[in-house]
């Protein structure tokens, strides 16, 4: 059976929790990532993601709580159906590009010559067919790491776990690579995917995770956390002086444009009352669902003033 | 992409990836070319000598020398004297003097009684390895002398010590094979001292560079660390027999084409006796000890961040590997003593203290089972310990491995 024919959800954990000596980094976190979905695994640097993917793919021990992968505990011999981008990259640096691409791929079960085929026409697409035989710690960080991605996809993975993927690409990279995951997904595989690059999550997740402390926030598709976590906000241009008003909190604001967050029970109405009897030239009004950026400040913007307090 | 089919083959991947790449490192290259080319080097040297050697010692036998010389002990023969180039001197002093100034090579003074003093030898120097023909001389002249009195070649051979003995030793009513019979299950220490002098650094290193390259998630989620660990095992094996290939190369190359000119031992391989049940012995010895260091080799890489962190505990550990040969004496003479025994049975000292008692024929066969499977079961666990430590620790990138921290979160999860 292969990853892809598993019965959904793909990805299946429940009650997960992760101890390291008196530390707990994840508590009691379940959530499910069915096949052929984008799922992003969204939190800050130490909310405990990584450590959850690692545990999935049987690297660390979970304390407790079921972690499955197609139904079952994930073995190294399952990898062939694995694509897996870790957050701490690295190759064999002291190796040709070519001869460390040909060897992962003969351990995902490709044949010599498939691998080889693979990896060159890869390079190409990637600009580093000229550095098929170089040494790894021979190329820039970028070049490594289009490397390695190739790496992670040169099996057809169904299952492809990319933990933050973008991480030193410039803007012009960090496009070949998002279409490239594009690809992937059409092809089938199910994504998921770490990143802080909420525009990112906005346009390829089709449900979204976020994480804080260990613990799950929101979950859900990108618009049911829109909904369920930052729900909806007024977007405001404006002459004047926004007045200070129980009824909205000022989300942003600059240039004549602002973005208004509503009280629980005030409404756009009540809301534009406000605004003119405050002598606010109100030029437009409209409501929108709060981005994913600004749920994530929203949320980990707590911890930080917390941090600072 | 298309999704295919797949058959994993990872082992002969990994062996195959590991031995290639090994071979291909400059340093390997050089450090294994190196030796061979010593020795090329040591046996043209030793050629071109020997060509010198005994082309210098056909001129000296050539050469005649003369000499004068007194005999108090009246052995010497005038005409046996005559023939080698000595007259008879008149004067011991004046003899002596002419030598002094140059006008005489030589002049021996044998004295009356041989065996209790010394024969006087006076020449003209002519260089430290040239001066040794007078005594060379002075000794044939008497001994010739001495002979021609016996007039008996058989005591002359028994007095000379010309004599050669075969003896014949029996071991449970069966003729034992002497000097014959300990060699060849001694190969089997010489092999496992090269193996360990050759591989083990490359062995400790071997799961670090995983560690160090920050490649470890990418291995985990794609091979089982057994498979990586014992392709990595096999690798440096085969990597350990091409250089061992290539160092016997030039020495094989030597005995078979230019055995006299280069001065190798004539070995007569027809005297060596392999006996199966050392040999057996040997053999598992070998592979026990072999998998046992392997374990403790790899599980120190697996703990430690860094290869110079290991470094510090890989030379104590090599010292306790070879202590036992500081003790070779009394591991051949007094197989039972105290230190012997301990030296047998404690892990880390067992191979090479039961090889060598193998190979000398004081390892009994309980003993000899007892250091067998301990070696095995010990190495097997540690090796088992090392996979757990990588699996479970190579993750901890430049920390210090806690062993007892990989043990508590299984037990956790098992809660």
């Amino acid at each position: 059976m292969t990853l892809g024919d598993a019965v959904e959800p793909l990805v299946h954990i429940k009650n997960f929790r992760m101890d390291f000596g008196e530390t707990t980094v994840v508590k009691d976190l379940s959530f499910d990532v069915r096949a052929g979905e984008t799922f992003g695994f969204l939190g800050s640097n130490g909310s405990g993601k990584t450590t959850t993917l690692r545990a999935l793919l049987g690297i660390y021990q979970p304390t407790a709580g079921t972690l499955h992968i197609g139904g079952k505990v994930f073995e190294p011999r399952d990898g062939a159906r694995l694509g897996y981008l870790p957050e701490e990259r690295g190759l064999y640096k002291k190796e040709a590009v070519l001869d460390v691409m040909v060897y992962f791929g003969r351990l995902k079960g490709l044949s010599k010559h498939g691998a080889r085929a693979w990896s060159q026409t890869y390079l190409e697409r990637v600009g580093l067919a000229d550095k098929a035989a170089v040494r790894l710690d021979k190329l820039s960080g970028g070049q490594q790491q289009k490397v390695q991605l190739g790496v992670t996809i040169m099996n057809g993975p169904d299952l492809l776990i990319l933990d933050e993927p973008t991480k030193g690409f410039d803007p012009v990279n960090r496009r070949l690579l998002m279409d490239i995951i594009e690809e992937q997904k059409l092809a089938g595989a199910t994504v998921i995917m770490v990143t802080h690059q909420m525009e990112e999550v906005e346009r390829l997740c089709d449900r979204v995770i976020l994480l804080k402390d260990g613990t799950a926030r929101a979950y859900g598709t990108v618009a049911e956390v829109q909904d369920q976590f930052g729900g909806t906000v007024y977007r405001l241009g404006y002459e004047g002086i926004l007045p200070a008003s129980d009824l909205y909190d000022v989300v942003r604001d600059g240039d004549g444009h602002a973005e208004l967050a509503p009280a629980v029970g005030a409404d756009e109405t009540a809301v534009l009352r406000e605004l003119i009897g405050a002598g606010v030239a109100v030029r437009s009004f409209a409501t929108a669902r709060a981005s994913l950026e600004e749920i994530f400040i929203q949320v980990y913007g707590e911890q930080h003033e917390m941090a600072e307090v | 992409m298309a999704r295919t089919a797949f058959k994993q083959h990872n082992l002969g991947t990994v062996v195959g990836f590991e031995f290639m790449r090994t071979i291909k490192k400059r340093g390997f290259v050089i450090a294994t070319l190196a030796i061979p080319v010593v020795f090329a080097i040591i046996f043209a040297l030793v050629y071109a000598s020997n060509s010198s050697t005994s082309a210098n010692a056909d001129a000296q036998k050539n050469s005649a020398l003369t000499f004068t010389y007194t005999d108090a002990s009246g052995l010497i023969p005038t005409a046996l004297a005559q023939a080698a180039g000595g007259s008879v001197a008149s004067d011991p002093g004046a003899a002596l003097e002419s030598v002094k100034k140059g006008s005489s090579e030589a002049y021996f003074a044998y004295p009356a009684n041989p065996a209790t003093e010394p024969v006087k030898v006076y020449g003209a120097d002519k260089g430290m390895f040239e001066n040794g023909k007078y005594e060379a001389v002075a000794k044939h002249l008497l001994v010739t002398a001495a002979q021609s009195k016996v007039n008996s070649p058989e005591v002359t051979a028994a007095l000379s010590g010309e004599v050669k003995f075969d003896a014949e030793t029996y071991r449970d009513g069966r003729a034992s094979g002497g000097i014959g019979s300990v060699i060849p299950p001694l190969v089997f220490l010489v092999i496992f001292y090269v193996s360990m002098i050759l591989l083990s650094n490359q062995m400790l290193n071997s799961t670090l560079e995983e560690k160090e390259n920050r490649v470890t998630e990418m291995i985990l989620t794609t091979l089982n660390p057994t498979t990586l660990v014992t392709g990595k095992i096999i690798s440096l094996f085969a990597v350990g027999l091409l250089q061992i290939t290539v160092f016997l190369a030039p020495i094989a190359a030597a005995y078979l084409l230019f055995r006299d000119s280069v001065a190798l031992p004539d070995l007569d391989l027809s005297s060596l006796v392999f006996e199966p049940v050392p040999m057996i012995t040997g053999a598992l010895l070998l592979l026990g000890g072999f998998t046992l260091f392997t374990g403790v080799l790899v599980a120190i890489g697996a703990i430690m961040p860094t290869a110079k962190e290991a470094g510090t505990i890989f030379g104590p550990l090599m010292a306790l590997i070879f202590v036992p040969f500081y003790a070779v004496s009394l591991i051949i003479s007094d197989p039972e003593a105290l230190i012997v025994q301990v030296f047998t049975y404690f892990p880390l000292t067992a191979p090479v203290t039961a090889l060598l008692r193998n190979g000398f024929g004081t390892l009994g066969a309980v003993e000899s089972a007892i250091v067998i499977a301990e070696v095995f079961i010990v190495g097997i666990l540690i090796l088992r310990l090392a996979v757990h430590l990588f699996r479970y620790g190579s993750i901890e990138y430049g920390r210090k491995l806690s062993i007892a921290g990989t043990f508590r979160r299984k037990e956790l999860t098992a809660k």
